[in-house]
């Protein structure tokens, strides 16, 4: 399927009123004059409005240079590009032996438990690679897989186990959902993580079980849920109108019983133990000796017979989890939720599970296929959703990075990773495996959920105007601390071409933040903003646009 | 999976509950001399903490019952020494409980009669035996053992949906507008806070900054300013931008008040949390900071919301529960001992929340597994301390407490009768008590009797 950018492009000039134009043009009011036109002189070029919103979703946010080529080149010509796109590097870190006595002894390095030990210097070059890197929508999907699979330095204190993991997520993107399960479920960082690492099977003379901990959080969060979905993603319900759980207690023994019997990679040059000291690098190595070999009950009936190995029950148990019904519409509405928005229509839930179980060639779990699902979706596409419950609140993260790129800034990440910190989305550092936000967090006063709006309370809603003041008017130089650091500027030379020109500024602003959607009294007001600052200032007249843009509700929230 | 506020409301209807609320403490509640006041703080320990390790028994049979089933420490056990358990000794009598040995605060604490120990709380729907939960003669709370879902039941007490408001924000629903929002968290959006008609205030821990930056009082700076406005109160259509538009305002004006008490170097209970650098310490030191400026902020019934991470303990659990218990120890008794020195340790109860108690079975790595339910700490001078509440449950891997054979306790109290309690000595009439709390009614007793 080809779709191209649509051909009456929503870029506007004039607005009569308070409504968006798309809205207008819905209705079929005239007077939202929408002609792709000739950009004036100090206007910047023409943006198409659907072309931004695509990029919105499919990237770290659109600059004027990219929604270009991707109005020349068509939508789907951009994906296949992306997906033959390989990963940015997180960086290379030395491996540092776990556990030492202290890790950072008396002498080091001032900054050696950051450096060594979290996920900090992976997490500054998320957000470099996030500006500059050329794999823009294998990032964005490896940020919400990292959203969905979870691993944190809270428990993972290694900055090369932290940033091996995430390559392996970039790296995944766009392979199958079943090799993902398999990947991550070898990985040491995760094997750590959720103790499935060194788990031995029933010691009856210790008194101990099999550690739960990664069967649990893998069904209920990396493949299916609590409770049975339709594949519109609605919750299905018994007789009592009460949701059917997916599992119980027994099934979560028997995948608990499945992943005994591995331990971390064998470190090169050193002796396979049955428990291995603690590596990240690689995947984790089967210890049958250690595994439970007794039959194992896991989901809805299915069985493992007795004396398989570790390796053969794990293939089978992680087969049965990927054939439910369930992980279609549990994993494709919640990349819906990432890239589009937080409240899909069922309808749409169903076309993603659909590309999921089937990519049109009979593969299942084809994330290239479920991915351009999402994006070229009817939903996803238009100048314009109007509905009151479309879109969604920009994490910190996507915040940030869209901001940026948008004003040109060039940052080494340092300051960008420690705002998003800042606006409580610490990169990589996630406080649990339920990730900075959950999936079904309500929006008070309506029926909506808002997952980033977990975020938004009223500390951190100042925290955001903070930081959008401090990234346009601030000063940020270097981080001294951290080798070739280059500091974050926003220079905003691009813009200051329109500076002259309040209305113009603004317009320009409106179809590269918000693709269209600015109504005609915000534009007034930021207008009226801009022209407080001297016609000599066009720095300044740049930055009163862009703070009064960035800090809207109307911006922060993609529609 | 949402629940609308129309169900929300039939739900409440389903148990009989009149919609409306009298006014609690209406026209006294927020006089500047506040008599009145009160607050209660919940601490919130995210993750499960394991209640068989905190509180555990001392008399020979039961402590050799706990030390069979838990195994020996460095043989991948978990069972505390009984020569350190910090004994529990009651007003008259011998102790018959020790606390893990990082609590020595909480001893003295209890020593001093200002805590109380409530016994084996869960998540309900009903009251419940391991039959009727085996033979599903009762209904029985969704999505037992998941944190996120237990967590959320603990917060709203409404464990059969998926609740769009908690028991804290319903109180507050009932208490009238006050200059500042009646629940306050210090640990971000938690459900918790939020009511049917009512927001919750989030600020951050002591040393954080609650203000609007980049405003010199420049013209470019004031018509920015007035841009921000005018964009902040455009009539929107979509709700998430009405929802962020809401957020920015409350914020705003909140700010204008609080921020001068936070930026405050001279609260006269800093001092009490000296040499305390743990992020709890922080939050109850905010927390008492707000409470000392009480009578300028206007405010008679306050609600604080305060929590601990990583609880979760599948792993190397004698370090880390070992660890969180040596930052949460100190930091009660500092906040306790502000409310004295502020007068006021009668008016403040603070009382722990926790997702669920964890397996008396020790699980492969040194930890243990989710389970259901477990013990509780409430703490303040209204509390009648030095006493337990409630049923200790058998430890007995499948005995008659445990629905699994790894030791985990089918609750004796709900949350609601602990929740209903709190919100009794808070002020919340019997009649209110069901809007507060739809399912109290299930229960014999809304009230435990551990505050006077």
């Amino acid at each position: 399927m080809t779709t191209r950018p649509s051909s009456t492009p929503a870029r506007v000039r004039f607005h009569p009123g308070a409504l968006p134009c798309a809205l207008l043009l819905l209705a079929g009011a005239l007077g939202c004059s929408s002609s792709s036109g000739t950009p004036s002189p100090d206007g910047g070029p023409a943006l198409n409005a659907d072309t931004v919103r695509f990029l919105e979703q499919s990237t770290f946010g659109p600059t004027e240079a990219l929604v270009a080529s991707v109005q020349d080149a068509g939508f789907s010509s951009f994906l296949d590009a992306q997906f033959a796109t390989p990963a940015s590097s997180l960086g290379t870190y030395a491996v540092n032996l776990e556990p030492p006595a202290v890790k950072c002894p008396t002498g080091s390095p001032p900054n050696c438990y950051r450096d060594s030990f979290t996920a900090f210097l992976p997490a500054v070059q998320f957000f470099h690679n996030a500006l500059v890197g050329n794999d823009q929508l294998r990032q964005r999907v490896a940020f919400a897989l990292s959203q969905i699979l979870v691993v944190s330095d809270g428990e993972v204190n290694s900055t090369y186990g932290m940033a091996d993991y995430q390559q392996l997520l970039l790296d995944d993107a766009f392979t199958n959902y079943r090799q993902i399960l398999q990947d991550v479920t070898l990985s040491p960082a995760m094997g750590r993580y959720l103790n499935m690492v060194n788990n031995d099977k029933a010691n009856p003379a210790k008194g101990t079980h099999p550690n739960e901990n990664y069967a649990r959080e893998l069904l209920q969060l990396f493949s299916i849920g609590l409770v049975k979905l339709n594949s519109d993603g609605s919750v299905v319900t018994d007789s009592n109108n009460q949701p059917v759980a997916t599992y119980d207690q027994s099934v979560v023994d028997g995948y608990a019983a499945v992943f005994t019997g591995w331990t971390y990679p064998t470190m090169p040059g050193v002796a396979q133990k049955p428990h291995n000291p603690t590596y990240y690098r690689g995947v984790m190595e089967a210890v049958q000796a250690n595994h439970d070999t007794t039959a194992k009950t896991l989901l809805d009936g299915a069985t493992l017979p007795a004396g398989q190995t570790a390796a053969q029950d794990l293939k089978g148990a992680l087969d049965v989890l990927f054939q439910h019904p369930n992980l279609g519409p549990f994993i494709g509405k919640q990349l819906i939720q990432f890239l589009v928005t937080s409240n899909p229509s069922p309808a749409y839930v169903a076309r993603v599970s659909a590309a999921f179980a089937d990519n049109g060639a009979g593969v299942r779990g084809d994330l290239p296929a479920v991915v351009r699902a999402i994006l070229l979706d009817p939903e996803a596409r238009g100048a314009a959703q109007s509905a009151p419950s479309y879109g969604k609140l920009r994490e910190p993260a996507l915040l940030a990075a869209n901001l940026a790129r948008a004003l040109g800034v060039q940052s080494d990440g340092v300051y960008l990773r420690n705002a998003s910190a800042a606006m409580e989305q610490p990169v990589y550092q996630s406080g649990s495996v339920f990730n900075f936000y959950p999936p079904n967090y309500p929006l008070a006063g309506t029926t909506l959920v808002s997952p980033p709006s977990t975020l938004l309370d009223s500390t951190s809603v100042l925290t955001r105007s903070n930081f959008i003041y401090a990234l346009l008017f601030a000063t940020i130089n270097p981080d001294p601390t951290i080798p070739g650091a280059t500091g974050t500027s926003a220079p905003l030379t691009a813009l200051g071409t329109s500076a002259a020109d309040a209305g113009a500024l603004a317009d320009r602003l409106n179809a590269l933040l918000m693709h269209g959607t600015m109504s005609q009294p915000m534009r007034q007001a930021v207008v009226n903003a801009v022209n407080a600052v001297p016609t000599t200032d066009s720095l300044d007249r740049v930055r009163a646009a862009a703070y009064v843009v960035g800090t809207s509700a109307q911006y922060q929230v993609e529609q | 999976m949402r629940i609308s506020r129309r169900s929300f409301l039939e739900a409440l209807g389903a148990v009989g509950v009149a919609a409306s609320f009298s006014r609690l403490g209406e026209g006294r509640a927020f006089a500047q001399t506040a008599p009145d006041y009160k607050a209660l703080v919940c601490v919130f320990l995210f993750g499960g903490n394991d209640g068989n390790n905190m509180v555990v028994p001392l008399d020979s049979a039961g402590y050799a019952a706990y030390a069979a089933a838990r195994g020996a420490i460095g043989a991948g056990g978990l069972a505390l020494a009984q020569a350190q358990l910090l004994p529990l000794t009651p007003s008259s009598g011998t102790a018959a409980y020790g606390l893990h040995p990082n609590l020595p605060d909480v001893q003295t604490l209890w020593n001093d009669g200002a805590l109380g120990v409530v016994f084996n709380v869960g998540t309900l729907l009903a009251p419940t035996t391991k039959q009727q939960f085996l033979q599903n003669s009762v209904p029985v709370p969704i999505s037992l053992l998941s944190h996120q879902d237990q967590q959320h039941q603990w917060q709203t007490s409404l464990s059969d949906q998926y609740s769009r408001t908690g028991w804290g924000g319903r109180i507050a629903d009932g208490l009238g507008k006050g200059p500042l929002p009646a629940v306050i968290s210090i640990s971000g959006n938690q459900l918790f806070t939020v009511g049917a008609s009512t927001s919750p205030l989030s600020l951050p821990a002591a040393g954080g900054s609650f203000g609007l930056a980049g405003f010199d009082g420049s013209a470019a700076s004031n018509a920015r300013l007035q841009a921000m406005t005018d964009v902040r109160m455009l009539q929107e259509q979509n709700l998430i931008v009405q929802a962020t538009q809401s957020e920015a305002t409350a914020a705003l004006s909140a700010s204008k008040l609080v921020a001068p008490v936070l930026a405050g170097t001279g609260s006269t209970v800093d001092g009490l949390f000296a040499g305390l650098t743990s992020s709890l310490a922080l939050q109850l030191k905010q927390v008492a900071r707000m409470i000392a400026a009480r009578q300028t902020l206007g405010v008679g019934r306050q609600i604080f919301f305060v929590s601990q991470s990583s609880y979760d303990t599948h792993n190397d659990q004698l370090n880390r529960q070992g660890a969180l218990f040596s930052d949460l120890s100190p930091a009660l008794k500092a906040f306790y001992e502000a409310t004295i020195q502020l007068g006021i340790s009668q008016q403040v109860t603070t009382f722990t929340l926790s997702d669920f108690g964890r397996t008396l079975q020790p699980a492969s790595g040194d930890g243990s597994d989710h389970a259901w339910g477990s013990h509780h700490l409430v703490l303040g001078g209204a509390v009648k301390g030095q006493q337990t509440y409630g049923a200790f449950p058998t430890l007995q891997l499948g005995g008659p407490d445990d629905f699994t054979s790894q030791g985990r306790w089918v609750p004796t109290i709900a949350v609601d009768q602990y929740a209903a309690t709190l919100a009794t000595w808070f002020g919340v009439s019997a009649a209110d008590l069901p809007t507060v709390l739809p399912y109290i009614g299930r229960y014999p007793t809304a009230n435990l009797g551990f505050l006077g």
